[in-house]
Parts: structure tokens; sequence; C-alpha cells
């Protein structure tokens, strides 16, 4: 069983047509999920370490700049956005998947970013600067596999069609900006609202 | 009771001490090297250094006794460290010696018999025969005289197809390479340099700046009419602001720039050839304050092993770079104290002293080394003359005193990597964002632990192939015995 667990996603990145429908219709809901949260956190590690230990050829970093807690944001969030874009806009567009289905497979597009990223942050250090190349050409090729099992993941979680999932892929990024702008909205709102309450009670306890 | 009281009291009063100790200890290391300048970091933070120069004397016309001065422009040393000052206000120019004591003054030479005077004399340059060239800027004219101070030639305005009919010859600043052809840059030239050979005649321009086309204006002028258009500015190439040269020949030219090169190494034909290896375009301030805006860089000054200094009109500061184009050290800067300028016009390096002319207070102020100038300055000659060992020497001292100092320890660690240690070139270089360099002492480095350890990793693949192989077939082996078994 555990076994299964571990080899279920890595023939997933392999056989994202199988892969997805398994997810969908045979794999149950709760190993799914297990494995997406897994991924996640292994993925907040792998960009920490690539940060920290990363060659230095392939990593110059500042190093003020360097915030694990802001590693964990820049994952999280942008899933959680997508998701949320995704599943709203889907629900209008007759897609069939549930909350669930397309947080895991956007999780599980995840992983090559994790499977090529990470023993590269130890081959970073082994590497003089005529050879980075190969660097950039692999965490690109991670960037590229990631984003043909989103689509493939996106395809087959709504059964869409290839042009209509392109569509939507494309919807949920513009409505991931909305949901930024929004969320800046509200925070910077409630700022000043919150703000100005303080001023209120400043002037009361200070005046005599 | 009692007895806990005294134990108490006994332990405030240790932590009192240690606390005493501390603080004490602090103030010792704090009055041994304050910080009194800056330089800028990789990151392009501006961080804390030692002062490399400091302000020794202020003098003036009065205390040298020749009269103040008035609106001095330039001044120039030679070889021999005798100084000329173009005293331009006074129509005169003045020479001191290297113990800074009035010698001469020119004010006047004969021409044909006959007296003549400068009119506003804004450059001057000595060539190595001690040939006095004055760019005579009222006059319109460049006069050269000789070592006593007779004429020798004048170079009025050039007649030639290259210039326009009207074109109005203004020289401010001249230079003289050694082949004696003389370079002047006069105002409102924007084609560059105007090359006169040594018979005084005007062979051509060289090193014109670019062109820089502003985006926006260029879309107003694409979309306004002919007549609209002829009203606006003309994009034109922005004109230098001064000139040096160096033992080499080369033409190290300053210029307005605001966002492109304000620096040029000019070789014979005019190209650019400055090296900008550095952390950072050589430029003068890399962070300033938007008001004020960048550096406007008005004076240039060439030392040996490619060190040059400029002088930032602006701030008042001197920036001064060595020959890949790392800061090496800032100071100046505007004020009243001695060691800050009113209208900082010109610099002039005097060994390893600085003479800075101060144009509105009409003042000279002369800067010597501190231990960190000192000890950095000899640190990037001895690199720059190939002394390996000296370097290393030198640029760790620069690092004791100045941890700051990025660009030192890439001087440390090339030092290291043609001693052969590799692994601390590797740490050096990391310390001081090398990348090139890091990249190369860690091919050498690899390839000396593979060699190293040749036998032993081939060992290891080789038993790890045979055990795989083995491994593989014992598994089959079984699988195979238990399918003849069922």
């Amino acid at each position: 069983m555990n076994r299964e667990l571990i080899k279920y996603p890595l023939y997933l990145i392999v056989h994202p047509f199988n892969g997805y429908w398994d997810l969908k219709y045979e794999q149950s809901k709760r190993n799914n999920l297990i494995l997406s949260f897994a991924i996640l956190f292994l993925l907040i590690i792998t960009n920490i370490l690539s940060n920290q230990y990363s060659g230095f050829l392939v990593n110059l970093v500042y190093p003020g700049s360097i915030n694990s807690v802001m590693e964990v944001l820049y994952v999280v969030v942008p899933v959680l956005f997508w998701c949320i874009a995704n599943w709203s806009l889907t629900t209008l567009m007759d897609g069939e998947g549930k909350f669930t289905e397309i947080f895991t497979s956007t999780c599980f597009a995840l992983l090559p970013m994790i499977l090529i990223n990470l023993p590269w942050i130890w081959l970073s250090n082994v590497i003089s600067l005529q050879e980075t190349s190969f660097y950039t050409f692999s965490s690109n090729v991670a960037v590229f596999w990631s984003l043909y099992l989103l689509f493939v993941g996106n395809m087959t979680v709504h059964q869409y069609t290839p042009s209509k999932t392109i569509a939507t892929i494309l919807l949920s990024v513009v409505a991931m900006g909305f949901i930024a702008f929004i969320c800046l909205l509200f925070f910077s709102l409630v700022q000043q609202m919150l703000s100005f309450v303080n001023v209120i009670y400043q002037e009361i306890v200070l005046r005599k | 009771m009692r007895k806990s009281i005294h134990t108490w009291r006994v332990y405030l009063l240790l932590v009192l001490c240690s606390l005493l100790g501390v603080s004490m200890g602090g103030t010792l290391v704090y009055a041994e090297d304050s910080a009194s300048s800056y330089n800028y970091s990789f990151w392009g933070d501006t961080v804390a250094a030692p002062s490399a120069y400091e302000a020794t004397e202020l003098l003036d016309g009065n205390k040298l006794g020749v009269g103040p001065f008035k609106e001095p422009n330039d001044l120039h040393v030679t070889e021999e460290q005798m100084i000329y000052v173009a005293d331009s206000g006074n129509n005169r120019i003045v020479v001191l010696d290297s113990s800074l004591k009035p010698v001469t003054v020119v004010d006047s030479f004969e021409r044909d018999g006959q007296k003549e005077t400068f009119n506003n004399p804004q450059g001057l340059f000595v060539t190595d025969q001690k040939q006095l060239i004055v760019a005579d800027t009222g006059n319109k004219r460049v006069v050269k005289l000789d070592q006593n101070y007779k004429l020798l030639s004048i170079i009025e305005a050039p007649k030639s197809d290259l210039l326009a009919g009207n074109f109005d010859f203004q020289p401010v600043r001249v230079i003289a390479d050694k082949a004696q052809r003389i370079y002047v840059m006069s105002t409102g030239v924007f084609d560059g340099f105007m090359e006169f050979s040594q018979e005084g005649e005007f062979t051509s321009f060289i090193g014109a700046n670019k062109v820089k086309v502003d985006p926006t204006e260029l879309l107003w002028k694409k979309l306004s009419t002919k007549a609209q258009r002829s009203q606006m500015i003309m994009f034109t190439p922005t004109e230098f602001t001064n000139l040096d040269i160096d033992g080499e020949g080369f033409i190290y030219a300053t210029n307005g720039d605001k966002w492109g090169d304000s620096i040029k190494k000019l070789n014979a034909q005019g190209n650019d050839i400055l090296r900008r290896t550095g952390y950072f375009n050589p430029q003068g301030d890399v962070r300033y304050i938007g008001a004020q805006g960048p550096s406007r860089l008005v004076d240039i000054d060439v030392a040996d092993s490619e060190m040059y200094s400029v002088l930032d009109s602006v701030r008042g500061r001197i920036f001064t770079y060595n020959g890949d184009g790392h800061l090496m050290y800032v100071f100046g800067g505007i004020g009243n104290q001695m060691g800050q300028f009113k209208t900082a016009a010109a610099i002039e390096r005097m060994g390893d002293r600085f003479l800075v002319l101060d144009k509105a207070f009409g003042e000279m102020t002369v800067f010597d080394t501190t231990q960190y100038g000192r000890t950095l300055n000899e640190a990037v000659r001895s690199y720059y003359k190939g002394d390996e060992e000296k370097a290393f020497e030198l640029y760790n001292e620069a690092v004791n005193m100045n941890a700051n100092l990025e660009f030192a320890y890439s001087g440390i660690g090339k030092s290291l990597l043609r001693k052969g240690d590799y692994k601390g070139a590797m740490q050096y270089f990391e310390e001081s964002y090398d990348r090139a360099n890091y990249s190369k002492s860690f091919l050498l480095y690899r390839k000396q632990v593979l060699r190293e350890h040749f036998a032993a990793i081939m060992t290891v693949i080789i038993v790890l192939a045979a055990v795989t192989l083995v491994g593989r077939r014992v598994r089959k082996r079984r699988k195979g015995g238990v399918a003849i078994e069922s």
C-alpha cells in the first residue's frame, strides 16, 4: 500500500492521461490529499534548500532577502489562487472537476519541479560557469513539464477539449490577477479602518 | 536571608564589572578606525569604509603670496611635481614647486616683439619637454610656450571642410600626447575632441559621444509637423567635460551623460576601451537622491597602474577606480569644512597626494593618504606590476582594515590562484562575487580532486557496476529457478 502511494505520483508524471484519469475516478480522495500536501511541503523545502545551498555560480541571492516564510507563501499562495480561480471559472463553464480534484491535480503537476530541482541543488555545486546552461535547461524542462501536467490534469479533471482547457487556463490566470487585486484592496481597506479606529481611540484617550 | 543578599550583591558586582569591560573594549575598537567614507557593495548598498585620504593643507593665493585666485579652472602636475594652476579670472598661470611654494607667474608672452596677455585661460597642459600649452579661451586660441615661457606657436581658430562656416573656436581644455599632437576640447563641439598635428594643423575630430534618444521625445517628434519639429531641441551627442592622457597615450575623458557611460578611455581611433568589470560601471555615485541626480563628472585624472580618479561637481566627491573599474575609495564633499568644497573644478594627482581646486573659493586643498589609502594604492600597483606575492599581502592588509572591500578579496583570490591554492581562491572569489574567476579556479580544483582520487573513484564505480551486474544475474537465476520448480 505504502509503496503504491509513492509509486503512483511517479507513474502519473510520465503517464499523465492515465494517471489523472485514475486520480479522478480510481484513487481514494484521502490518499490524494495526503500526497498533495506532501508534494507542496516538499516543493517548499526544495525552494528553501535551493536558495540556501545551490552553487554560488547559479545562486546569486542577496543574503538579506532569504526568508523561508516567504518561500512558503510563494508556493502556497499561487497554488491557492490558481485553484480558487480555476474552480470559480470551471463551475460556470460546465467543468466536471470538484475543488479537491483541481487542488490535487495541481499539486501532482508540481512534482517535476521537485524531482528535477532537488538533485540540482547538489549538482549545481560541482559545475563551472560554462556548465550552468545545463542547470538553466533542466529547470526550464521542469517548468514546462509541470505546465504540461497542469494542462493535462485540468483537461482530464474537467473533461474538457484541449482548446477549451487552454481558454480556461488563460482565463484562470486573469482571474488570479483579479483575486490578487481584490485581496490587496481588502487588506488596505482593513488597514485604513484599523488605523481610523486607532486614531479615534487615541483622540479620546489623549483628550483631557 | 542576609547571606543570600550578600551573594546577590556579589553577582551584581560581577555583572557590572563585565558590562564595564565590554563597553570599554567596544570603545577601544571604535576609536581605532572610525569609518568616515563609503564604498558600494556588490548589491549596490552603501557600506562604510575607512577614509583613504584626508585633507592636510588648504592653499589660497594669499597664503602663497601671489594674490588671491579668481575662478581658477584647471591645474596640472608634471612628473617633476611642478604644479601649474590656470587662474582664469586673473588671466594668469601660477607655477608652484613640489613643496607648494610659488616659482613664477606667467601672465604674458612676447609675440613678434609685442607683449600679449591671456584672456580667461581655462585649461592648460604641460608636456614632457616642459612646454606649456594654454587654452586661451577668451582669445579663441591655444598658446604653446616653451620651458622658459617664450612663445613657440599659436593655434588660432582652424578652417576645415569638417567645420561649419560659423564655427566658434572656444578651447577650454587641452592635452598633448608624446607625438606632440594636441587635443582640444572646445565648448559647443559635439563631434568629440579636436585633434591638431604637431604643426598646429587641424586634422580631425576624435571620440564623439553617441547620440542618446529619449523614446518619448522621439514619439513626439514623429507625431509633430515639420514646422513644430524645427522648433524642438535637436538630438545631439553630449559634450565632453574634461580629458586627460595616460603614459601610453590613451585619452581618458568624462562627459555630462546622465545615463550612459560618463567615463571613457579612447584609443587612437577614438573607440572607447575602458574596462568596466567592476560591480558597477564607473560613473561616480550609484545611489543618489533623485532631486540631485547622478554624478556630474567634471574632471578626470589618470595615475600610474591604470588607476584613475574623477571629480563629481554635484556632490564634490572624488572617486578613484582601478583599471578593472572597481571603485577603490571616495573622498571629498560639499561643505565649509577642510576637505570639502563649494565648486570643485579640477583634481590632479601629485604622486599619491591629491590636489583639488575649488573654483568658487579660489582655494586648493591638498589631500594625503591615510594608512588605508596607501595600502590600497600599493596593492593595486603591485597587482598591476604582476607582483602577486606583495599584492596578496597588501590586499590582506587592506581587507583587515576594511572587511567590506569586496574587490580586494578578488585580488587575494587571484594571487592564490596563481600560487595553485584553488580551494582558497574559490572562497575568496565567492567573497567578492567574482563568478568568472570562481569558475576558473573551480575547474582547476575539480580537475585536481579528480586526479588525486582517480583510483578510488574508478574502483568504486567498477565495484558498483560489478555488484549490480552480479545482483541482477543472481535475481534472474532465482526467478528462473522458481519458474522451474513450479
